[in-house]
């Protein structure tokens, strides 16, 4: 499954890229509060701003392998660049561009559908830059030790751990039970290949249930009593670099106001 | 369905935002209670968020600014009720961007109305008149996991129409989005129907007093779950 290689790919990028010992609450912060300013801002410059910067973080600091980063820019664009020829044609009003004229019908083009077009392209690829910085520097783990710091909900955080965990177990006994049906030749043929398909469908979910259930079983058994226990211990936030961020941030509000008259065409 | 980060623009990421989070704070009310009350649900519960990670994950690009995928949140919604499916659907889609970057973050309000709100609400809905109307268990699944995948597909055409409105106004926006959506999602839709089916089939089959003990779910009246809840 290619989903799993990445998300197994996403999770040895986020333990093992320079930034791995930084704090997580510097990066989250940094990420999130670039994220919403870039993603609020009616000003396509600043989008331009935050992907380089956070390009550059990603690929000149943290380390990240240029074609790990660039294979995963590459699905959201390819789906981005079909949406935003999608805006390009049906949206807008006013002034008209340019008319496609054909013999069964004339189709308008209006001018602010091309700059809503082009704005949003730019915006999401500003906005995945901040996410990925976030994804492929920081863990879950601790990101889920965050969310507790932040008192979230205890539940929230048991069903995110285990989910997390069961997503592993799910992909892991699929990954098993391929390897047996295949080695039983049973992809040899279409039909017995849809044949094992079914099997695993239905199969897959109750073996995975009770796998789970044989995992709580234990962790009952050694005093399990709703919260599970990791290692918090977490380097603490520099000033500099907190300092570093809102000096970052603001510099990127006092963009938005220089850049806000400019028209993309 | 996932909305790509950043593609709504600056007010309607913030109302969808404003619109979910009540819901799902229920949503997280209910599950501890449930939690407390029956602790041996939790791998089950733990497995529905799996389950829809999974197949949520299997995405066909869509034209729309989105994707096509099953959701699977219409098999949770009908086990463990829409209160509790759509906590777990945010965690899900949290999970999705942040380890497949697949949505995003500031489009998470508008990922959870639709995937994890309005979808397991038909689902759910859809579920309760197929038993009010003694229709068999599995073709009640089949409607309810269909229909609710397709549900969760008309809101994100809905939000997407709201945000780019063309010249036409909203309803002629609403109907390209949904016209686009729609290619890929009716089959995608009946297929996640048909795996609901299996799915809820070996669930009653092998694990008929889970259910039970969940009491979330109406048994179904089938001779061979009575059999099982009775063990």
């Amino acid at each position: 499954m290619a989903h799993s290689d990445l998300s197994t790919q996403i999770d040895r990028s986020a333990y093992t890229n320079r930034f791995a010992n930084n704090s997580p609450i510097t990066k989250t912060l940094f990420s999130l509060s670039a994220l919403i300013i870039s993603v609020s801002s009616p000003s396509f410059i600043v989008s331009i701003i935050v992907f380089v910067v956070f390009t550059t973080m990603l690929l000149g600091f943290a380390k990240i392998r240029v074609q790990f980063y660039l294979k995963m820019l590459l699905y959201p664009t390819f789906m981005l660049t079909l949406s935003c020829i999608f805006l390009a044609l049906f949206y807008g009003y006013g002034e008209p561009l340019t008319n496609i004229v054909t013999p069964w019908f004339t189709w308008t083009i209006f001018k602010n559908g091309i700059a809503m077009s082009i704005t949003t392209f730019l915006r999401v690829e500003g906005a995945i830059s901040c996410l990925f910085f976030l994804v492929l520097t920081t863990s879950i783990t601790d990101l889920c030790i965050l969310f507790r710091r932040a008192h979230a909900p205890k539940i929230l955080i048991e069903m995110s751990l285990l989910i997390y965990r069961y997503i592993f177990v799910f992909l892991e006994v699929s990954t098993k039970m391929n390897t047996a049906q295949d080695l039983r030749l049973g992809h040899s043929g279409w039909l017995k290949r849809i044949r094992s398909l079914a099997l695993l469908a239905g199969n897959l979910f109750i073996r995975a249930l009770e796998q789970g259930e044989r995992t709580f079983t234990a962790m009952n058994a050694r005093g399990y009593d709703g919260t599970i226990y990791v290692l918090e211990e977490q380097p603490k936030p520099k000033k500099a670099a907190l300092a570093g961020i809102v000096l970052f941030d603001v510099l990127l509000v006092f963009a938005i106001f220089f850049t806000l008259n400019i028209g993309v065409i | 369905m996932h909305i790509m980060e950043g593609f709504l623009p600056h007010p309607w990421w913030e109302i969808w935002f404003i619109i979910s989070i009540p819901i799902v704070a229920y949503g997280v009310y209910k599950l501890s209670k449930l939690a407390k009350k029956t602790p041996e649900a939790k791998p089950l519960l733990a497995l529905m968020g799996a389950f829809i990670f999974i197949l949520s994950a299997l995405k066909l690009p869509s034209v729309t600014g989105s994707c096509s995928h099953p959701t699977g949140t219409g098999l949770s919604a009908v086990i463990v009720g829409p209160g509790i499916t759509s906590v777990l659907a945010t965690i899900v889609l949290v999970f999705q961007a942040l380890l497949l970057a697949h949505g995003g973050l500031t489009t998470l309000g508008a990922n959870i109305f639709s995937m994890g709100i309005m979808g397991p609400v038909v689902a759910y809905a859809v579920w309760l008149i197929c038993k009010k109307a003694h229709v068999p268990n599995a073709v009640g699944i089949f409607l309810a996991a269909t229909l609710g995948d397709l549900a969760t597909y008309v809101t994100t055409s809905v939000q997407l129409a709201l945000a780019f409105p063309t010249s036409a106004g909203f309803f002629d926006a609403f109907a390209k989005f949904g016209t686009i959506f729609a290619v890929t999602q009716i089959p995608l839709a009946i297929g996640e129907g048909i795996l609901a089916v299996i799915l809820f089939d070996f669930l009653a089959k092998y694990k008929g007093h889970l259910l039970a003990a969940l009491k979330v779910i109406k048994l179904p009246n089938g001779p061979r779950l009575q059999e099982d809840s009775e063990q």
